[in-house]
């Protein structure tokens, strides 16, 4: 469904993207891992339409979308949750999340109303429907992230691109969280690309195939037992092993 | 949010009750304090605020040169009215003809400038938007349009295509009729705005623009529409003012005041808010009509600290500091 071809990016000197090139298949879960600076979260501003790449293309569902802007990669069925919430502070909770039903794959198909229909069942899907009257600004961290969610599912992506949102939660917390994008993510066939930088407990638990990425290339790929058993990722995060 | 019924109605009905008192004032009188002058100020702050806070209050973008699109608005009756009595006209063909030429100047300008400045944000907008307006003013003086710095004058050729009766029934009643229609016209617009998908791709864009942007609002376009319809709705109101004046200067047609009140208009009733322009519009326009009469020439010194008790007290406006303190009111009232 998305197709990633020989992408690169850089900025001035920096190669952050080398010839990146990946596939993820409807209903696939797929996690991108790598170290601080590995080039994830510019693969996923590449497949969402911040920057655009300086080599390479994009394909979605087999059409190219490397030139589209943003928000029309988002009519199409690309969504994305921020890893630092990005929340709209003054208004209410049940109506940022309508935003991300009227702009995604609804777009131009649903009135307000659908909308708002839309933002109760996803509130009430994480659990924040009480506070939809709130005003957005006045969440705790971790509503915010749920909110974040909320608002990403609610444009019924076909493909969401979820950042490492559960950095920084308690583990409890990530669990009750993955299982819920794994149960709707099967329910409604969506596809998922998550960053993972440190949390690997919850990758081997929820992904189906690992990518990992170093220093802006892809450098392995498989399922996540495989790739976490591999002698390169212990390279990767903590260096060479001295030998003598 | 979708907009109750009540909400809506109410707003119609103050907007009602408001025409109804100038009118009424119109045939028999004064009724105490409330003055046909009163009512003018009011219907214009309140239109004012209005009109304005489709773009600043739904988009968070400070436009400093709005009272360019009054000003054009104002040129654009002002010289239709005029060239329709050269060519010999009834004076019905100039306003018709003023206002298509207030429409055009106006949303030329608003695509223009929108179409440039808008790429840029926060103050760098504001910065490049006071130079629109200055720019414009210097070109309206130094290229000799509209008779430049001399001015143009408007109550001759008015009274003599409408007569003297008919010039003052213009001059007063019938304009301050069309100041309260841009004021209706300007509510229902953010009503249907507020009610579709447009107001909140508009709320999106002031919250967090590359959010909205991810989210799947284009975010170009949609500003581009608020600041234009904001500005033509600016110009018409500068055109309905414009009967009132006896000439345009460009000094006094493009004086920044009138974009700092528009400013203070919508962020003390509550930008984005429905009912905020006609709580601020009629604070605002009572205080300086009465202020005039108590301690005249001392206004904006009273002004001041008001407005910085209700900056520090309630940031979020009149009405948007309602939506914050009493959540009930978040179900209703936009």
């Amino acid at each position: 469904m998305l197709e990633v071809l020989n992408v690169t990016k850089r900025f001035g000197g920096l190669v952050a993207l080398k010839n990146v090139s990946l596939k993820i298949e409807r209903g696939e879960r797929v996690a991108i891992v790598g170290p601080n600076g590995s080039g994830k979260t510019t693969l996923f501003n590449v497949i969402n339409g911040i920057y655009k790449p300086d080599e390479g293309r994009v394909l979605f569902e087999g059409v190219d979308i490397t030139d589209l802007p943003a928000y029309r990669r988002a009519h199409l069925g690309i969504a994305r949750a921020f890893q630092i919430p990005r929340p709209f502070p003054n208004i209410t909770v049940r109506e940022s999340v309508a935003v991300g039903a009227l702009f995604g794959s609804y777009y131009g198909r649903i009135g307000v109303r659908e909308a708002l229909e839309i933002a109760d069942e996803k509130l009430k899907l994480v659990n924040l429907y009480d506070k939809r009257f709130e005003l957005t600004g006045r969440l705790t961290v971790p509503e915010l992230k749920l909110l974040e969610l909320a608002r990403a599912l609610a444009s019924k992506p076909k493909l969401l691109l979820l950042d490492e949102i559960v950095a920084g939660m308690p583990p409890a917390m990530v669990d009750h969280l993955m299982l819920l994008v794994r149960r709707v993510a099967d329910e409604e066939g969506i596809a998922i690309a998550t960053l993972v930088e440190h949390v690997m407990r919850a990758v081997v638990r929820f992904a189906d195939r690992v990518i990992v990425l170093h220093l802006g290339s892809k450098i392995l790929e498989g399922s996540p037992e495989e790739v976490l058993r591999n002698p390169l990722m212990e390279e990767i995060y903590l260096g060479r092993r001295w030998s003598p | 949010m979708t907009l109750s019924r009540t909400h809506i109605l109410a707003l119609l009905t103050l907007y009602a009750i408001l025409l109804g008192l100038r009118i009424l004032v119109e045939v028999v009188g004064p009724l105490g304090p409330i003055t046909g002058q009163l009512l003018t100020l009011l219907a214009f702050y309140i239109a004012l605020g209005q009109a304005f806070n489709i773009f600043l209050g739904m988009t968070g973008y400070v436009d400093f040169g709005y009272v360019a699109f009054m000003a054009l608005g104002m040129y654009g009756m002002a010289s239709g009215v005029v060239r329709a009595y050269e060519a010999g006209l009834t004076g019905y063909y100039g306003i018709v003809f003023g206002l298509i030429q207030t429409i055009t100047l106006t949303s030329l300008l608003a695509l223009m400038v929108g179409g440039i400045a808008l790429r840029l944000r926060g103050a760098y907008f504001a910065i490049a938007t006071i130079s629109v307006n200055e720019g414009l003013r210097y070109l309206v003086e130094g290229l000799d349009i509209w008779e430049g710095s001399r001015g143009l004058i408007v109550s001759g050729p008015l009274i003599r295509l409408f007569g003297s009766e008919g010039f003052s029934l213009l001059a007063t009643i019938i304009s301050d009729i069309m100041v309260f229609s841009v004021a209706l016209l300007a509510l229902v617009i953010s009503i249907v705005f507020l009610n579709t998908r447009i107001g909140y791709a508009l709320k999106a864009i002031r919250e967090d623009e590359d959010a909205a942007r991810v989210m799947g609002v284009n975010t170009t376009m949609y500003k581009v529409l608020a600041f234009t319809t904001s500005g033509i709705l600016g110009g018409l109101l500068g055109a309905a003012w414009s009967f009132k004046v006896a000439s345009i200067y460009p000094p006094d047609a493009f004086n920044i005041l009138y974009t700092i009140e528009a400013i203070i208009l919508v962020m003390l009733g509550g930008a984005g808010t429905l009912a905020g322009p006609i709580v601020s519009g009629t604070l605002y326009g009572s205080l300086k009509y009465f202020l005039a009469g108590i301690l005249p020439g001392f206004q904006l010194l009273v002004f001041a600290p008001i407005l910085v008790a209700v900056i520090v007290v309630a940031p979020e406006g009149i009405v948007g500091a309602l939506r914050v303190y009493i959540p009930a009111t978040r179900r209703f009232i936009a």
